[in-house]
């Protein structure tokens, strides 16, 4: 399955304006050609956002290794939408010091120790 | 500075690290005055939670003094004495709006590797692997506390560290878990493990009003401690008889208790050698995480329509659980990393009305470049240890 969803506690007018506005995200998600649409939650819990990459990589050899692996497409929206809904919601993008760039698929694989980073460091994780 | 860091299997080594730094603009730097060992550090210790990294600095049960704050931290100023919750949590997101801190939707960066084995992220907290985010740890001179503005309780009295640390944890841990059994007054409470959180949640069932108190573990000097400050009214020792189950329901006129509290989690041990060593054998050979002993037996004692409360850490999967008795018996099962935020004001008040006093499961304290020492004291129960403290400022 190529889809997946996220609920962001803000009301949908909110939502699809920070969606359209620079900074709030990045471009990964326009160039990949996925259909994005929002939806009023249930009660108090804001809005739905339902991102659906279509159908690839169902068949075949690559299917197989996407059923079992993951799509990395699809990991990298979710992380996309996870940071959304971070800005959003907190107004910061969590950083750990195993993952002091915030959620994304690169450091999935290769985590840094969770130990302070070092001053040539800060730079390269985007702290100033 | 100096940090505790975790460097394979059984082995911790304290080390020069660099300095933490504001990373957002909701952090504060504390400097650590006492830091604690948590039984659960000893399930990173052992290499029973994955994800963990060399050189990750352990430790989630510390308090200290702000030295630093980022712009947007107005609650806290520089020098004002804290201790800090555990579980670092937004404060913003819907799980956080309803107190459910430990399931913070925003804080745990590492989101996508807790999804793949929990099915959901949960919150992230210090210095516990890279599951829950990769944090650094507080077992060290210095920590970076993000969403300070959230988190940390500001002491503003002259109680000493060792009344107020366990704030942080442990304290608040066994409370939620004596919550969780819906005491109202009479009722029969097992708690399973007489370590420092079930030492905590004996007291805090005793504080709600329960009237049988059972504590159940395998080591006299912590029994002793359950019963004679605690408050449990009856021990059960397993190393004498492993029964545990019948012994809980004699107890209990055959009702079995009204609720039980696992404080154990996925290092159980069982009062039956050869029975303990099968599940020991699965673990390390990694056919299952979570050895069960302790929440077999607490379900199956548990009187039918009964409680469950879990506050022992698990990490993953374990072999037969007890499907059928919970089901059958109608049990109700509730657990959780503590939603420490959500108890700090309550518990502190009660810290400060003299209610409880939480030192009374310290046992051991030492400066921080003994981690490793102390981890091994506490690992294999030397000395009769129940409780380490680490005083980053003292020498030995």
């Amino acid at each position: 399955m190529q889809r997946t969803a996220i609920t962001v506690g803000r009301g949908r007018e909110e939502v699809a304006r920070l969606w359209a506005t620079p900074g709030y995200r990045t471009d990964y998600i326009d160039q990949h050609g996925a259909t994005v649409a929002f939806k009023d939650a249930p009660a108090d819990r804001g809005t739905e956002i339902h991102v659906d990459l279509g159908g690839r990589g169902a068949d075949g050899l690559g299917g197989v290794l996407r059923k079992v692996g993951g799509s990395p497409e699809l990991t990298k929206v979710k992380d996309e939408l996870r940071r959304f809904k971070q800005r959003v919601e907190t107004g910061v993008i969590p950083r750990s010091d195993g993952t002091p760039e915030g959620e994304s698929a690169e450091r999935k694989i290769k985590q840094r120790p969770a130990q302070p980073l070092t001053d040539s460091e800060l730079p390269k994780a985007g702290v100033a | 500075m100096r940090a505790n860091v975790w460097s394979g299997r059984n082995t911790v080594q304290v080390e020069n690290v660099p300095d933490p730094k504001i990373l957002n603009d909701r952090d504060a730097i504390v400097k650590i005055t006492s830091t604690a060992i948590c039984g659960s550090d000893l399930h990173l210790y052992d290499g029973y939670i994955p994800t963990m990294k060399r050189g990750d600095i352990l430790g989630h049960e510390f308090m200290g003094e702000v030295v630093e704050t980022a712009r947007g931290v107005t609650n806290l100023q520089v020098g004002d004495r804290v201790v800090v919750p555990f579980p670092i949590a937004c404060g913003d997101c819907w799980s956080c709006r309803h107190e459910m801190y430990s399931i913070c939707e925003n804080s745990n960066p590492n989101a996508g590797i807790a999804e793949k084995l929990f099915g959901h992220p949960t919150a992230g907290i210090f210095g516990y692997s890279h599951i829950t985010g990769g944090y650094a740890g507080g077992q060290a001179e210095y920590a970076r506390v993000p969403f300070a503005d959230v988190g940390p309780i500001k002491v503003e009295d002259d109680l000493p560290d060792d009344k107020v640390l366990f704030l942080s944890d442990i304290f608040p841990t066994g409370y939620m878990g004596a919550e969780f059994c819906d005491i109202k007054g009479g009722e029969s409470i097992a708690v399973f493990g007489a370590g420092p959180v079930g030492q905590f949640a004996i007291a805090s069932a005793v504080m709600l009003g329960a009237e049988q108190v059972i504590a159940i573990d395998q080591y006299d000097y912590r029994l002793d401690m359950a019963r004679n400050r605690a408050g449990a009214t009856d021990v059960i020792d397993f190393s004498k008889d492993a029964d545990v189950v019948e012994q809980l329901k004699v107890l209990t006129g055959g009702r079995g208790p009204d609720a039980v509290i696992d404080a154990v989690g996925m290092e159980a041990a069982h009062g039956h050698g050869a029975l303990h060593a099968a599940e020991r054998m699965k673990q390390a050979t990694r056919s299952e995480t979570d050895r069960g002993h302790a929440l077999r037996d607490a379900i199956l004692a548990c009187r039918p329509g009964g409680i469950v409360s879990i506050i022992g850490v698990y990490g993953g999967l374990m072999d037969k659980f007890p499907t059928g008795a919970l089901m059958n018996k109608g049990l109700t099962v509730r657990g959780g990393q503590c939603h420490v935020h959500r108890y700090l004001k309550p518990l502190y008040e009660r810290v400060r009305n003299g209610d409880i006093d939480p030192s009374f499961v310290v046992t051991h304290r030492l400066g921080l470049d003994m981690a490793p020492d102390a981890y091994e004291t506490f690992k294999h129960k030397q000395d009769e240890c129940v409780k380490v403290v680490l005083e980053p400022g003292r020498d030995a």
